[in-house]
Parts: C-alpha cells; sequence; structure tokens
C-alpha cells in the first residue's frame, strides 16, 4: 500500500472568533490531487499550513513522515517542498532567471554553476528558457505565473503545494501545466493543487477534495464527484426556473441542474456538475469554472 | 587570439581530470578559439564536448550581475549573499539617498540652534531603525512567504540583511556626524542608541507584528526625546555615558530575547 505523504488531524485555524479550517482530517497519498471549493472556503489558509508558513491553531500535521512542530523536521521537510503562493510575489527588478536564482539561493543552493544549472532546467520546464533573462515587470501574469510555478520545481521537491496554478495561463500553456503536473504525480510526487478550475481536475486528479466554510464535504475521485450529480442534469429547450441552476450550453439548448423541467433529456454528469450541486450558491458566488 | 592551450593540458579537460579553477580557464579560452576547439574535439566523444559546451554557453549566458550585487562582489562578499541584498528594499540607492538628504538637513538645522546636535542625535537611530523594518517582512518583501517554505532560516537571512543595513546607515550618519558642530562626542554618540532600538525593535517583531514593532518603538522614541527636550534640564544627558550605557543594555537584554524567540521569524502564527 502507498505510503501516506499528507495527515492532518483535527486541524484548525481561527481568526478571531472564525474557524477558517475547522476539525480538518485529511490523508493523502502521492499522486495529483485537486482542492476544489467557493471563495472563502478555506484553501489557501490550508495550502498555507500544509506549506508551512502558517501555523495552525491547533491539531497536527504530518508531511512526509514530518511533524513541522518541530524546528529541525520543518527545515528538513522545507527542503523536499515546493510551494507556489496563489498571489505571488515578485522582485520586479529581477528578471526570471535572477528571481528563480534568488528563491534557489533560499533553498541552499549555494554553489553557482550547479545553481544555474538548476535553475535553467526549471525555466524549460515551464517553456520559458527563451525569457530567462526579461525582467519580471516586463512579463505578463501569466509569464510571472510560470516564473513562479518554476521556482517551487527548484530542487525537484517530493511535495508541491500548488495554489491556484493555473489561473492566467493561456490554453496551450495550461496543456503544458496539466503535461507537467501529471508528469510529476507519476513520478511518486504528491502534488496538491487549487484550483477553481474543475476541468483541470477533472483531467489531472486521481483525488478531489472539496472545501466549505473550512470543511471537507467531499473527498473522493472526480469520477465520484461528478456521479452526485447523476440524475440530476438535464438538457431542455429553455431555461426553466425551478433549476437549482440553469445556463445556455453553445449549441443553443440549456444545462439544468436539478430539478428536471418539462420536456427536459437527462444528461451525462460532469464533475463541474457536481461540484456545483454539492457546493450549491457559495460555488455559483466563488465563480467556480470549467 | 595568439596561445593556445597546451595539449597535454586539453587531454586532462577531455578526461576530466582538471580542477574547477583549471576547467574554467580551459571553457573562457574555448569559444575564442578554433583551434583549441578542433583540438578538442579530436580527443573526446561527442557526448563530453556537447557538455563542455553546454558549460560554455552557461557561463555565457549567466546572469550578469547589477551595479548593487557588482559592488558588493568587489567588498568581498560571496556571490550568493549578494543575490540576497540586492532584494533589500533598504539597501536601494533611493533609499540611501533620501538618508543622505535627512541627515545632511539633520547637520545644518544642527548647526542653526544651541544644543541641535540633540536633534540630529533623536534623528540617526531612527534611519537604521527605519532601514531594518524595510528589509525583511510581509508587509516589505514580496517574495517572503516564498522564503518562509524554503529551508534557509528567515532569522538568518534578516540578520544578513539588517547587518547589511546597519552598515550603510551608519557609514552615511558617522560621515554625518563628524560634520556636525557641537560636543566632540557627538559624532558616534547615536550608535548605542540605534543598535539598542533596532535590535528591541527585531526582539519585539518576533512576538509582534513587525512594522508594529517598528513603528511602535519608533514612536516611543520620539515622543520621549520630544518630552526630554521639552522638561529635562540637560537634555543631551540622555547621550552622555550614563546614558549610552543603559543602550548597550539595551542592545544586550535585546540580543538575548531576540536569540531566544528567533524561530518567531520561521513561520507566521505560533508555530512553536
Amino acid at each position: 500500500m502507498t505510503r501516506t505523504t499528507i495527515e492532518t488531524f483535527s486541524l484548525y485555524k481561527r481568526y478571531g472568533a472564525a474557524d477558517v479550517v475547522a476539525d480538518l482530517d485529511l490523508s493523502i497519498r502521492p499522486g495529483v490531487t485537486g482542492l476544489l471549493g467557493p471563495n472563502g472556503a478555506g484553501k489557501t489558509t490550508l495550502m498555507r499550513m500544509l506549506a508551512t508558513v502558517l501555523a495552525p491553531s491547533d491539531g497536527c500535521m504530518s508531511l512526509l513522515g514530518l511533524n513541522p512542530h518541530v524546528a529541525g523536521e520543518r527545515i528538513e521537510l522545507r527542503r523536499r517542498l515546493g510551494y507556489m503562493p496563489q498571489e505571488p510575489g515578485f522582485h520586479r527588478q529581477f528578471t526570471a532567471f535572477e528571481f528563480v536564482d534568488y528563491v534557489a539561493i533560499l533553498k541552499e543552493m549555494t554553489d553557482a554553476r550547479a545553481r544555474h544549472r538548476e535553475v535553467r532546467r526549471v525555466l524549460e520546464r515551464v517553456g520559458l528558457e527563451d525569457l530567462a533573462g526579461r525582467r519580471l515587470r516586463k512579463l505578463s501574469g501569466g509569464m510571472r505565473k510560470r516564473v513562479a510555478l518554476a521556482q517551487a520545481l527548484l530542487g525537484d521537491p517530493d511535495l508541491l503545494v500548488l495554489d491556484e496554478p493555473s489561473s492566467e495561463l493561456d490554453p496551450e500553456q495550461r496543456m503544458r501545466f496539466r503535461e507537467l503536473v501529471s508528469e510529476l504525480g507519476d513520478s511518486g510526487r504528491t502534488v496538491l493543487v487549487s484550483t477553481h478550475q474543475t476541468d483541470d481536475v477533472a483531467a489531472l486528479c486521481e483525488r478531489v477534495i472539496v472545501l466549505r466554510d473550512g470543511r471537507a464535504t467531499f473527498d473522493g475521485t472526480p469520477a465520484q464527484l461528478a456521479a452526485l450529480a447523476a440524475g440530476r442534469v438535464w438538457a431542455a429547450g429553455a431555461r426553466d426556473d425551478r433549476a437549482q441552476l440553469s445556463w445556455r450550453t453553445a449549441a443553443g439548448a440549456h444545462r439544468h441542474v436539478g430539478e428536471p423541467p418539462a420536456g427536459a433529456q437527462l444528461v451525462d454528469p460532469t464533475i463541474e456538475d457536481g461540484y456545483l450541486l454539492l457546493a450549491g450558491t457559495a460555488a455559483v458566488a466563488g465563480g467556480a469554472t470549467s | 587570439m595568439t596561445w593556445h592551450a597546451p595539449l597535454a593540458l586539453l587531454e586532462r579537460y577531455a578526461a576530466g581530470d582538471l580542477d574547477d579553477i583549471q576547467a574554467d580557464s580551459i571553457e573562457a579560452h574555448l569559444p575564442a578559439c578554433g583551434q583549441c576547439r578542433e583540438e578538442i574535439a579530436g580527443l573526446a566523444g561527442a557526448a563530453i564536448v556537447e557538455r563542455s559546451w553546454a558549460n560554455v554557453v552557461a557561463e555565457l549566458d549567466a546572469p550578469r550581475p547589477g551595479p548593487l550585487e557588482s559592488a558588493l562582489a568587489r567588498a568581498g562578499v560571496p556571490g550568493h549573499i549578494a543575490r540576497l541584498l540586492a532584494a533589500t528594499p533598504a539597501l536601494r540607492l533611493s533609499w540611501l539617498l533620501a538618508c543622505a538628504l535627512v541627515l545632511g538637513f539633520a547637520v545644518w538645522a544642527a548647526g542653526e540652534r544651541e544644543h541641535g546636535a540633540y536633534w540630529f542625535l533623536v534623528l540617526a537611530p531612527l534611519l537604521p531603525l527605519a532601514g531594518v523594518a524595510l528589509a525583511y517582512g510581509p508587509d516589505v518583501d514580496p517574495t517572503y512567504e516564498i522564503g518562509l517554505a524554503a529551508p534557509m532560516r528567515s532569522f538568518a537571512l534578516l540578520l544578513i540583511r539588517a547587518v547589511a543595513v546597519l552598515a550603510t546607515t551608519g557609514v552615511l550618519a558617522t560621515i554625518a556626524g563628524l560634520a556636525l558642530d557641537g560636543p566632540h562626542w557627538s559624532a558616534a554618540a547615536w550608535l548605542a542608541p540605534s543598535l539598542g532600538l533596532t535590535l528591541a525593535s527585531l526582539a519585539l517583531a518576533t512576538r509582534a507584528v513587525p512594522l508594529l514593532a517598528f513603528g511602535g518603538l519608533a514612536t516611543l522614541w520620539i515622543a520621549g526625546t520630544g518630552a526630554g527636550w521639552l522638561w529635562a534640564r540637560e537634555p543631551l544627558d540622555l547621550f552622555s555615558p550614563g546614558g549610552q550605557l543603559c543602550f548597550v543594555l539595551l542592545a544586550a537584554l535585546a540580543a538575548l530575547v531576540l536569540i531566544r524567540n528567533a524561530d518567531g521569524f520561521e513561520c507566521r502564527g505560533a508555530m512553536t
């Protein structure tokens, strides 16, 4: 049986009286796991705790078998961790190469030649080798996201915590991103991806966890998430107010999630349908997209 | 090109027997010398030629350090430390110019009125304090969170940057102090208060939001010295040998607290 690489036990994060993450028990194995949830569900707070930058208020964690509460184990864990924050900041006067080189130094790579080789490797993996010398302030948002992804890949980490890595990427780059992440997952690493992109989850993840109000409301495979909406997704000629959610598709039909409108045909559910049913109106307000 | 690498040296290079310095020398020579390239191509297999060329290209493509990094390298600072310092806001030219301007103004103002040196001595310790506040932390370092998740201790990064900031502002304040028209000891009397305030603010920052710690201490300092000016018979007594001793003791105490609580910089919230 494959070992567990991320475990949380009754994990809490409180800000004042509010529990942003509450009583969370997770057990995650190597491979790609997706984290879905509406805005404010606690995804980023959880990701930051798993990246060891934010301390939990209560409960405990074991990451790669190490306890981040213990200073020595935390440093060892950080040597094997790659983290891409939701809104990565940059020293904008640096070039892409200089920035990744800067992070490589923080990752204890002090030998210049070996470090530069590693910087080139990760920039190549995200398709930025030709833009390595360009100043960050002159790169587009999508390119800067790829720089942020590149720094997370430094040192070939065993655990990758990626917070909304595919936002701002163009379609071609999203495909390259999927290719890269699936390769990482296949090679025995643990990749945790927080996203609003349900199609990324469907394409990439062996497992998906849905958070709402800081609690896990679903934990299973993407197929199981889609199956939650089995028998509740319909195609009809017109909009029906009884539907929980309804939208016009490119083909001109209306897709309904919820109670069947008159004359509607049952259709196969997608992971997005399951997620929308599970997360309800919070997901719609939070902007889950495919 | 007037010289060529000896054949024996090229043979050792092809066999991978050279140390880094000699290998670097050959790799620096090869791009400009067709004859040596041909020579080595005959000696080495395709794999080693490809690897060597990759190294040559890598060296040629390596980013050229900016003015600050170059200056630090000339001063003997290792390249990786220079890069960490290049990302420090309080070491940018604009900040150093602002410090120089403020100190110049303080020196000018000190010469214009009686006990003017007092205000120079009040102002000078605030500059390193502000510089260290701007050197590291969630509100001023855009890569703070990425840095926290990296294995290098954040406390070490903070110390590296704080020492650099103290050194640069210290040089500026010393130059300004020497231009001061006041008691002969006043040129250096800012040093102990500066050290005491900076270390105390760092010690506070292990338990409080860093900008609040630095701002709170700066406010206290301004309020205290302002009150001293208004009500003390001899305001300059604050910087007398007795006062200096108090600041040294404060610095020592703060250093102890800082070392004890250094882990507070390693994670947001109470990890330990």
